[in-house]
């Protein structure tokens, strides 16, 4: 065990723990039993609601609107467009140290033109949704249409119209990372593999729509802004700004959350609305999106294209990868991830898990009239591993070589560690191969691949696909989320404390929305201070309760506020057990807390938490006024570099060699994410991750036709995973050797939408290996392999 | 993606719906399960003045063998169609087809006749009333009239059911035991739409297909039973020559649409292998003894 212990007393070791026990998720009878409290079930007396207009129209000048029959609609009692907000709110700036990036305002309200199909024209606020509804067809906006280009590639062109003028391009992020002389390796390589691989829009889809309520106290002058949000600490920063109010007048809780997987992670126009209408009109004012406003205008994930080439050698040894990776980013960057998110993580991360010197990946992501593209689980893995691996099982398809040998052969090996990739992030010793192997010897591999051969040999289109990739995930404070971002997402708090009754709370900057972590840190909460684990209530979502948060996002909580709270804990338990040894007069060292109970090892004699409580509060003279300290600790953790997580995916599919319909017979998970601390959390993450990567292989794409507009509109059109598209997910725990992050976790929320893209399409590769079909482009849809399928027909019949 | 205003009526027979829908003006709706309607409503593609509700009307749920017809009253529920034992034993070939329709939830609020008047061309329920030779059942101001499917569906989306008329029953064919039958119909997801769908119906006399019936769903503007292609197979055993004969009339008699998740050669090529799979169903099953 490497990972860095503040127990120095090790008979704790050896007590039943919290920390690995399958304990049920502590917040499911309030979320299952319709208890829980979403943005959407607070409406205070006098809440407005509110209602946008939104563009039409991809690309215009807005000449005109007319608001007047709007204004006139019974329970209607304000209609803004931006010029009615003019010095209400400044606009929010997605700022980046990136070189040549142009970091594009966000406004509430389209300010003189719009940008996208589904941007905030006009605000209606009403006595209701309906009432407000009923005005948005009075509102009269006359276009002046304006060129755009929709395709990327078109867009980056010299001539091509520009979505912000005064960006002088459409191409506001251009990286590169090199090492080695990829060029000439390329050149000298005996074989190469290549491929133009797509993956398409998506949108996160969150169960719950997003949605904002904003009170203005009169009194206080003061806000107050509930959102759907798993930032909520950015967001009050950023509004603090946007609003200027101090952090004492602007406070932004988030309640419970129906997920987010990256769409709610980011600030929003509506967001800023709600508080800057709240602070003018001193009244309540709600916005909930419904699911075609959801659909429309939340942050849009992938639509990358990724040119990409492998070089190998005839014993499968990588040689060199080469990538020039195209991101239709959309119409704005977001703060404060900014548009270079997702595509910047493509190239940085394409090298993914394995050993190799040589490397170029280019980047370029460019602007056009959709909308604005921001984190989406996973970020930017989901499509480099669905490129690398690829051109993995390509290669090893080339050479006649097993894909599990191949992987084997470059993968990073245990005593490469820490391993510096091509393109320069740095892995820590994590299971690499272990988890490959794990997830062969799960299903029997060799017996899997006979069984495969069989079907295949009576006409069934069966394949397996694997998929290998690493994260970096739990990142300190050494490295940006998003490349120069201004906001500092490296460090957690945990502020602990025990009340005069003996209550214990503890309060994060974290923002659960569906990870569990009111269950997961308790339990560390628990271990690490001796008490019981029902004794810890945590508190989240509320930037009231630490100095400075930002929130849950890239797979940082467990990592981040589970070392904060081991450090807090640790604090607050030197302090019980002083204040015990004061009380027993019974020297420190002899005493030990356990499930609430302190103990001396020597003596018979106990306390709990509660009698100790009481005695340090509210029992004068029993302590020493000079010894008398409060029973609260806040500490932070800033884990400084980050930590990797490891896994491998095996699916084997069939197709329907008539219908083209796939399904997955076989699916396995075997990954590392340092010491688990609640295996059914775990699986939990990993079957809705799978869920997410299984949607993203086979279903999942927004839609937009050549004018801008949406074409997939509504659930019907944007399928969704159901529980008859999933497969059983068998998974492994590879509890490897612990990383050097305190108590051993690894962040582990995101990683089965990185890797079940991947492994689909190599299985479906693979089933339709016969017919030499390739698959570049996801989700692989019926009519997708129907058209591969006749193309391969009519080659192979020339 | 909320509706405008309205107002509502809960009819308490089916003389009160038809009262109601005639004062409205033209104006008014019957709402029966409410799984197309209001999706429409919250689009505010559909503005109806007055909202009819049907659902307490007694007597409407009722599934009822009368000789050699089933009589489907308006509430009766696509959970109820896929499980009723008589359609079950004297309509197989519906109680498979529902096992398509929708989603749990979708299927105990919507409605056979509900479906059969918003004349989807992707419905299950407009389908398997034209396969079944329906009769429709209407109430207006003026009394009662009954209609045959074929005239009441008159295209996508539209029925000869005039604004103040309400369908309280649709009675439809049953078959003789043994009649053999095969459905087949491709979706993304299962509960979905259908890109393409194919139901035949025939029974097995000396060796050959007899009163042969198929009909197809997603391959043209409207679903609809295909003479030509029931000819080439009535009086014929199906082998391959046949089969190609009847491919070729099926072929030869659609025209489908393309759209998001299928282009019309997929639909083409759907259509071929759904039919080959629903007419060697339908023969296998021929002459078994289903009946309880
Ligand atoms: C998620 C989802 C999935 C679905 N999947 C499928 C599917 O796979 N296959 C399929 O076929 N359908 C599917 N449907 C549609 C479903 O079958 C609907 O229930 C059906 O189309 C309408 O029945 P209803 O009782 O809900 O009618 P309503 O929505 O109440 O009414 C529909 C229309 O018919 C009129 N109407 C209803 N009853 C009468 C009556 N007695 N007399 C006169 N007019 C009447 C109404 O005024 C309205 O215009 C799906 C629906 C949803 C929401």
């Amino acid at each position: 065990m490497t990972g860095e212990s503040l127990s120095a007393d090790r008979s704790v070791e050896l007590r039943p723990k919290m920390v690995g026990k399958p304990i049920r998720r502590t917040e499911d009878p309030r979320l299952l039993t319709g208890s829980g409290r979403y943005v959407d079930d607070i409406t205070p007396q006098g809440t407005l609601h509110l209602a946008l207009r939104r563009s039409d129209v991809p690309h215009a000048t807005i000449r005109s609107i007319d608001i007047s029959a709007a204004l006139a609609t019974p329970g209607v009692l304000a209609v803004f467009d931006a010029s009615a907000l003019e010095g209400e709110i400044l606009p929010a700036i997605p700022t980046s140290r990136m070189k040549g990036y142009y970091a594009t305002p966000i406004w509430p309200l389209a300010r003189g033109k719009v940008r996208y199909v589904g941007e905030p024209v006009v605000a209606i606020v009403a006595e209701s949704r309906y009432a407000a509804e009923d005005a948005l067809e009075g509102v009269i906006i006359e276009y002046d249409p304006l060129p755009f280009a929709i395709d990327p590639y078109d867009g980056a062109a010299p001539d091509a119209p520009l979505i912000h003028e005064e960006a002088g391009t459409n191409t506001i992020i251009s990286r590169e990372f090199a090492r080695g002389e990829v060029d000439r390796v390329m050149e000298e390589a005996p074989v190469r593999v290549s491929g133009r691989f797509r993956m398409t829009r998506k949108t996160a889809l969150a169960m719950e729509p997003r949605a904002y309520l904003a009170e203005w106290d009169r009194r206080q002058r003061a806000l107050t802004l509930h959102t759907t949000s798993n930032i909520p600490g950015v967001i009050r920063d950023v509004l603090s700004e946007c609003l200027d109010l101090l952090g004492n007048r602007l406070r932004v809780i988030a309640p419970d959350v129906g997920g987010s997987f990256g769409g709610k992670g980011s600030l929003y126009h509506e967001e800023m609305l709600v508080c800057a209408l709240a602070r003018k009109l001193e009244r309540p004012i709600k916005y909930t999106t419904d699911r075609l406003e959801d659909l429309t205008a939340t942050s849009q994930a992938f639509e990358e294209v990724m040119d990409a080439e492998l070089a190998i050698d005839l014993d499968g040894r990588i040689l060199g990868l080469r990538a020039d990776v195209v991101g239709n980013i959309g119409a704005y960057s977001i703060y404060p991830w900014t548009a270079a998110l997702e595509p910047v993580q493509v190239v940085s991360f394409m090298p993914g898990p394995y050993r190799f010197e040589h490397y170029r990946g280019r980047i370029r992501g460019v602007l056009t009239p959709k909308p604005p593209t921001g984190p989406y689980r996973g970020v930017g893995r989901p499509s480099s591993t669905m490129a690398m691996e690829r051109l993995i099982e390509m290669a090893a398809r080339k050479i006649g070589m097993d894909p599990v040998e191949i992987r084997r052969r470059n993968l990073v090996n245990d005593d490469e560690f820490p391993y510096r990739t091509a393109s320069g992030i740095i892995w820590d010793k994590s299971a690499f191969q272990q988890c490959l192997e794990a997830a062969c010897a799960k299903v029997d591999y060799p017996a899997l691949v006979r069984a495969r051969d069989a079907a295949r040999a009576a006409g069934r289109w069966v394949g397996i696909g694997l998929a290998s990739y690493a994260e970096l995930t739990g990142i300190g404070s050494r490295i940006s989320v998003a490349p120069g971002m201004p906001i500092n997402t490296g460090v957690e708090t945990a502020n602990i404390r025990i009340d005069a009754t003996g209550a214990i709370t503890a309060a994060f900057g974290i923002a659960s929305h569906g990870q569990g972590l009111e269950t997961t840190l308790a339990q560390v909460v628990a271990d690490e201070m001796g008490c019981k684990m029902e004794d810890v209530q945590v508190l989240h979502g509320d930037s009231g309760l630490v100095a400075m948060s930002s929130g849950t996002f890239a797979s940082r909580s467990a990592v981040l506020a589970g070392g904060a709270a081991t450090r807090s804990a640790h604090v607050v338990k030197a302090k019980v057990l002083r204040a015990a040894s004061i009380l027993l007069d019974v020297p420190v060292d002899d005493l030990d807390a356990y499930d609430g109970v302190v103990r001396a090892r020597s003596a018979n004699a106990t306390l709990t938490f509660k009698e100790i409580a009481k005695a340090v509060y509210s029992q004068m003279g029993r302590i020493p006024r000079e010894q008398r300290e409060e029973l609260t600790a806040s500490e932070t953790y800033d884990p400084f570099f980050g930590t990797a997580c490891s896994s491998t995916h095996l699916a084997m599919v069939e197709i329907d060699p008539e219908t083209y319909g796939v399904t997955i017979s076989t699916y396995v998970v075997a990954e590392d994410c340092g010491r688990v601390i609640n295996p059914l959390i775990v699986d939990g993450q990993v079957h809705g991750a799978v869920a997410q990567g299984v949607g993203a292989a086979l279903l999942e794409e927004i839609m937009h036709n050549e004018d801008g507009q949406i074409l997939t509109a509504s659930l019907a059109d944007y399928l969704a995973p159901l529980a008859s598209n999933m497969p059983r997910i068998q998974i492994v725990h590879v509890e490897a050797d612990l990383p050097a992050t305190i108590g051993g976790f690894r962040g582990m929320g995101e990683g089965g939408t990185i890797g079940a893209p991947a492994a689909i399409a190599n299985a479906i590769s693979d089933a339709l290996s016969p017919l030499g079909i390739e698959i570049d482009t996801l989700p692989a849809t019926p009519e997708r392999l129907f058209r591969l399928v006749e193309a391969a027909r009519s080659r192979s019949a020339i | 993606m909320k509706p405008a205003l309205l107002s509502y009526h809960c009819a308490t027979s089916i003389e009160d719906a038809v009262a109601a829908l005639a004062a409205a003006g033209g104006d008014g709706k019957i709402i029966a399960g409410g799984q197309s309607l209001m999706p429409m409503m919250n689009f505010r593609l559909v503005r109806p003045s007055v909202l009819v509700d049907i659902n307490r009307i007694p007597g409407l749920d009722t599934i009822t063998l009368r000789g050699n017809r089933l009589g489907v009253g308006a509430l009766v529920r696509h959970r109820m169609t896929a499980s009723d034992e008589t359609i079950r034993s004297h309509i197989p070939i519906l109680h498979g087809v529902m096992q398509h329709v929708a989603h749990l939830t979708v299927r105990n609020r919507g409605t056979f006749v509900g479906s059969l008047c918003h004349a989807d061309p992707a419905a299950e329920m407009p389908m398997m009333t034209q396969f079944l030779n329906g009769t429709v059942h209407v109430a207006g101001p003026q009394g009662r009239r009954q209609v045959a499917v074929g005239d009441f569906i008159t295209g996508s989306l539209t029925t000869d059911l005039a604004s103040d008329e309400m369908v309280y029953e649709v009675d439809l064919d049953t078959f003789p035991e043994g009649t053999g039958w095969g459905f087949h119909e491709f979706a993304r997801r299962h509960g979905d739409y259908a890109l393409a769908a194919v139901a035949v119906t025939l029974e097995r006399e000396a060796g050959v297909a007899r009163r042969v019936r198929l009909a197809v769903m997603g391959l043209d503007d409207r679903s609809r039973r295909l003479a030509e292609v029931e000819a080439a197979l009535e009086g014929e055993a199906p082998d391959a020559a046949v089969l190609d004969r009847a491919l070729a009339a099926l072929q030869a008699n659609i025209t489908p649409n393309g759209d998001l998740n299928a282009s019309p050669e997929y639909r083409r090529h759907l259509a071929n292998v759904l039919a080959k799979r629903a007419i060697a169903d339908a023969w296998a099953r021929a002459g078994e003894r289903s009946r309880t």
